[in-house]
């Protein structure tokens, strides 16, 4: 017998969905299978799959994971592994810290300035550190030839124990009673929005009224993810940068050919995709911390980590990153109900993930590959 | 068939296809019996199937279905090649265009890593002084002299060819596939090869000839297999093939002959400006040897320029240089009034230069993406928004006049066939050449037709749009046929100019090789 494996002719519909679907619950099957041999409950494994899966708070993971992955596939077209979505991501927190309490802090002074003008300031500035901190390793990439992809790790660490250092010194809070975080950003400045809803009379309506809770306290980042999404398609699809970006992933060497300047579009999509998750760091600060915690390295959820994860499952494609962005963030919410719920420690939800990673990539490769047996 | 004809059939090759993704056939139940002993010619026009044909033999490719079967042990069997080195144990090898040889070894040590890694007696193979003795044994087999323990990079463009054919020779081919592998041979040094090839078919082996050139394939062809859109649509036998008969056969309606008569260039007005002005210009190779040495060349506005080399004379370097790819030692490099050295390519662009440099795929295309995203880099207007209607037709005016086989515009460049490839290139460059047109074999891997019409399309260029062309090659029938100047470029020195209306073919050959 031969096995002959050829490259599909005809790309089969739908194919980024159809092999994420199959792959999940190809993924589960795997999951719950190891389960099985060690014994555990599979109906309580399966009821907290599937309620991870709806749960209202997949809304936050799913929002900023999506948001995260924007930026991130911005690089990646470019052929540039940008690592540091974590990094950029706190990073991105520093401005806003110091314009909420500092700058701008409505109880010392300044009294006249608008909010919004304030918030405003706070997401851009977020924004411009977010792509200074990216920019770090697209300068050593573009004019060292230094690998993006150690910079940018090591740039998320130093992130992490710039953040500490700052919150254990000049930005230490004065209301913390000791605890070493920043003070809260004061509440004209927060863009969450807390719903009142009536009192559940049934699980339905209990699911419906969290999900409406949730879409409201985030209704800023959704806000956010909808015109960054029209903003990168359009640019994709429409603009010169697009198109360079994309041939500076495929070809560098034809783009240096064709007259455009290498060097400044490494610069330009590390700064790009730095910006959103900057954007996002800026955002998650003003809506869900409120302040900047002490020890980031143990605080962290890592959305920049997790962002990549989507993104690489999204196949670089903004089309299906919602789709794989909306698996990751169920990943990680029935990672946590296991070990809520007692059924394993962090170790499940690794494997749970590996599950899903190699049920991927077999419905991955089935999908691109025809595989025959020839006897 | 006869009993002498099957014992002499070796390769049979039966119902073969080929469809590459995006549905494009390259190879639809192509039936082909090679015999032992014989010069099969494969013609057609670009993307008819041949590269394909001889990739799936040679173990690149896998067929979508059919079968081939090979002589093993005086039975045909069927066989399947996953790799070229399975293709190499059963006795096919591919010499290819570009030689393929790691130029930091030396020749027996690249010798010696193909013999031991297709485990021939491997033990025997990896001892250098083994493999030096039977090189020299078989080089003189082929009057050629040859220094096991030389350097690769050292060796010229003609002997690095020779010795893919000793290495073919050593492994003990009964079929050796030549994929244009004659094209950029000098002319003096092609009859040997002709002589050569026609030894080893005596001797017994098949030798596979894949050539646009159909003089060639006359001179040494027992049958002549032509393939039109991956089907064989004619088989001439060597004594009975007319270039009409088969020219015919490859382009079928689309062929008029009238097309293929050269056309005189224009003459170019002495009084006109020079827009390339090359002053002595040293440059190093890839290895920091000299390969250039006080150049000294000038193009005019309408003129067409040619420098014609051996390959690997540095006709590459130079061309590098002038678009600004590659740092010369010293000199003055000036395109369309542009300082290349100290401005750069973005400067030379934004002044009109359509350029196609050494490695195509390289420098001059992203096959990932789409032909007009391709396109649309090059051609698109200034400002940040691409306006996408006009780059549309521009693209598909581009596949019209270049008679590109694509499925649409928005085909990856990848999905098609080399010659269509080059013809993307070539089109949008010609496109973007407004001043200056410069380029290194820019016809390479066109077939004659389309070869004709690129050059005719060069000349109304400098003719009726004034623009300035430089052509280096590797091939003097490529230049000598449409360059109004000749410089021969040889040991580094650049020869010239000369009026090629007047100088005699066998003095530029001379030049080539001295």
């Amino acid at each position: 017998m031969r096995i002959v494996i050829l490259r599909r002719k005809k790309e089969i519909k739908y194919n980024a969905i159809i092999s994420s679907c199959i792959s999940v619950l190809f993924g589960i099957a795997i999951y719950l299978f190891i389960l099985w041999l060690f014994n555990v409950n599979l109906v309580d494994a399966i009821v907290i799959l599937g309620g991870s899966f709806i749960s209202p708070t997949i809304v936050k993971d799913f929002l900023i994971i999506c948001l995260i992955g924007c930026g991130l596939i911005i690089s990646f077209k470019a052929s540039i592994w940008n690592i540091g979505g974590e990094g950029q991501f706190y990073v991105a927190m520093i401005p806003g810290i110091i314009l909420t309490l500092i700058v701008f802090n409505p109880e010392e002074s300044n009294a006249g300035i608008p909010s919004v003008l304030v918030i405003i300031l706070v997401i851009i500035t977020g924004a411009l550190a977010g792509a200074a901190w990216a920019t770090i390793a697209g300068v050593l990439k573009a004019y060292m030839r230094v690998d993006e992809v150690p910079v940018t790790l090591i740039l998320n660490y130093i992130a992490y124990y710039l953040l500490n250092y700052l919150v254990s010194g000049p930005l230490k809070g004065k209301k913390t009673y000791g605890y070493l975080r920043t003070d809260e950003i004061p509440g004209l400045y927060r863009l969450n929005i807390v719903l009142s809803t009536p009192q559940a009379t049934s699980s339905f309506e209990g699911a419906l009224y969290g999900f409406m809770t949730q879409v409201a306290y985030y209704l800023a980042v959704l806000i956010a993810v909808i015109l960054v999404f029209t903003f990168i398609m359009w640019m994709f699809k429409y603009t010169k940068l697009g198109l360079y970006i994309k041939i500076l992933g495929a070809n560098p060497d034809y783009l240096l050919t064709s007259g455009a300047n290498v060097k400044i579009l490494t610069l330009c999509a590390m700064a790009l995709s730095g910006s959103i998750v900057g954007l996002t760091g800026s955002l998650y600060l003003l809506v869900e911390w409120g302040r900047i915690p002490y020890g980031i390295q143990s605080h962290t959820p890592g959305y920049g980590y997790q962002a990549i994860l989507a993104s690489w499952l999204s196949m670089l494609d903004y089309r299906f990153l919602p789709v794989s962005a909306y698996l990751v963030a169920g990943l990680r919410n029935t990672g946590l109900s296991i070990k809520i719920a007692g059924l394993g420690d962090t170790e499940q939800s690794l494997i749970i993930l590996g599950s899903f990673l190699l049920a991927y990539s077999i419905t991955r490769f089935i999908s691109d590959y025809e595989v025959k047996f020839e006897w | 068939m006869n009993n002498e004809n099957y014992n002499n059939l070796i390769l049979s090759i039966n119902k073969l296809s080929k469809v590459f993704p995006g549905g494009i056939i390259a190879l639809e139940n192509v039936n082909l019996d090679l015999y032992s002993g014989e010069v099969v010619s494969i013609l057609g026009e670009n993307g008819s199937g041949k590269s394909t044909l001889v990739k799936i033999l040679y173990g690149v490719y896998t067929p979508d279905s059919g079968e081939i079967k090979l002589r093993i042990n005086n039975t045909m069997l069927k066989v399947h090649f996953s790799t070229p080195l399975d293709a190499m144990r059963h006795g096919i090898v591919l010499v290819n265009q570009v030689p393929q040889l790691i130029d930091r070894l030396s020749i027996a040590e690249n010798l010696a890593i193909t013999l031991s890694t297709l485990k021939i007696k491997s033990s025997v193979f990896s001892n250098i002084e083994y493999v030096s003795k039977m090189l020299r044994e078989t080089a003189e087999l082929l009057g050629v002299k040859i220094d096991p323990g030389e350097k690769v990079y050292n060796l010229t463009y003609t002997q690095k060819q020779f010795i893919e054919l000793i290495r073919a020779i050593m492994v003990d081919a009964k079929i050796i596939m030549l994929d244009e592998a004659l094209t950029y041979l000098p002319p003096i040094e092609k009859k040997k090869w002709y002589d050569l090839l026609k030894t080893l078919k005596n001797s017994g082996k098949t030798i596979v000839l894949i050539t646009h050139k159909i003089h060639e394939a006359l001179e040494l062809s027992d049958r002549i297999v032509v393939l039109r859109k991956g089907r064989i649509v004619g088989v001439v036998n060597g004594n009975e093939a007319t270039a009409d008969r088969v020219r015919q056969l490859m382009f079928g309606e689309s062929f008029n002959g009238n097309e293929l008569i050269k056309q005189n260039n224009s003459n170019v007005n002495q009084h006109l400006e020079h827009e390339i002005v090359i002053e002595n210009l040293y440059v190093s190779d890839d290895h920091g040897r000299e390969i250039l040495r006080d150049v000294n060349l000038n193009v005019k506005k309408g003129e067409i320029a040619g420098v014609v080399g051996v390959s690997g004379s540095g006709q590459r370097e130079l061309i590098e240089s002038i678009v600004g790819l590659r740092k010369p030692v010293r000199g003055k490099i000036k395109v369309a009034e542009v300082d290349v050295i100290h401005q750069g390519i973005k400067a030379l662009r934004r002044s009109g230069v359509g350029f196609i440099t050494d490695h195509p795929l390289k420098y001059c295309i992203s096959s990932d993406n789409s032909i007009v995203e391709n396109i649309a880099l090059s051609c698109c207007p200034s400002g940040l928004i691409l306006n996408w209607d006009l780059i549309e037709k521009k693209t598909r005016e581009i596949i019209e006049e270049y008679n590109i086989q694509a499925e649409s515009v928005n085909s990856p460049v990848k999905t098609l066939s080399g010659g269509n490839l080059m013809k993307v290139i070539i089109g949008r460059e010609l496109e973007r050449a407004k001043r200056v047109f410069i380029a290194y074999n820019p016809t390479r891997a066109l077939d004659e037709l389309s070869t004709v019409r690129v050059l005719n399309k060069l000349k109304s260029k400098a003719r009726d749009e004034k623009v300035s062309v430089l052509i280096a090659s590797d091939d003097a029938d490529e230049v000598l046929s449409i360059c109004d100047t000749l410089y021969v470029l040889s040991s580094g020195r650049l020869i010239g100019p000369f009026n090629p209306r007047n100088t005699p073919r066998e003095r530029i050959e001379e030049l080539m090789v001295t």
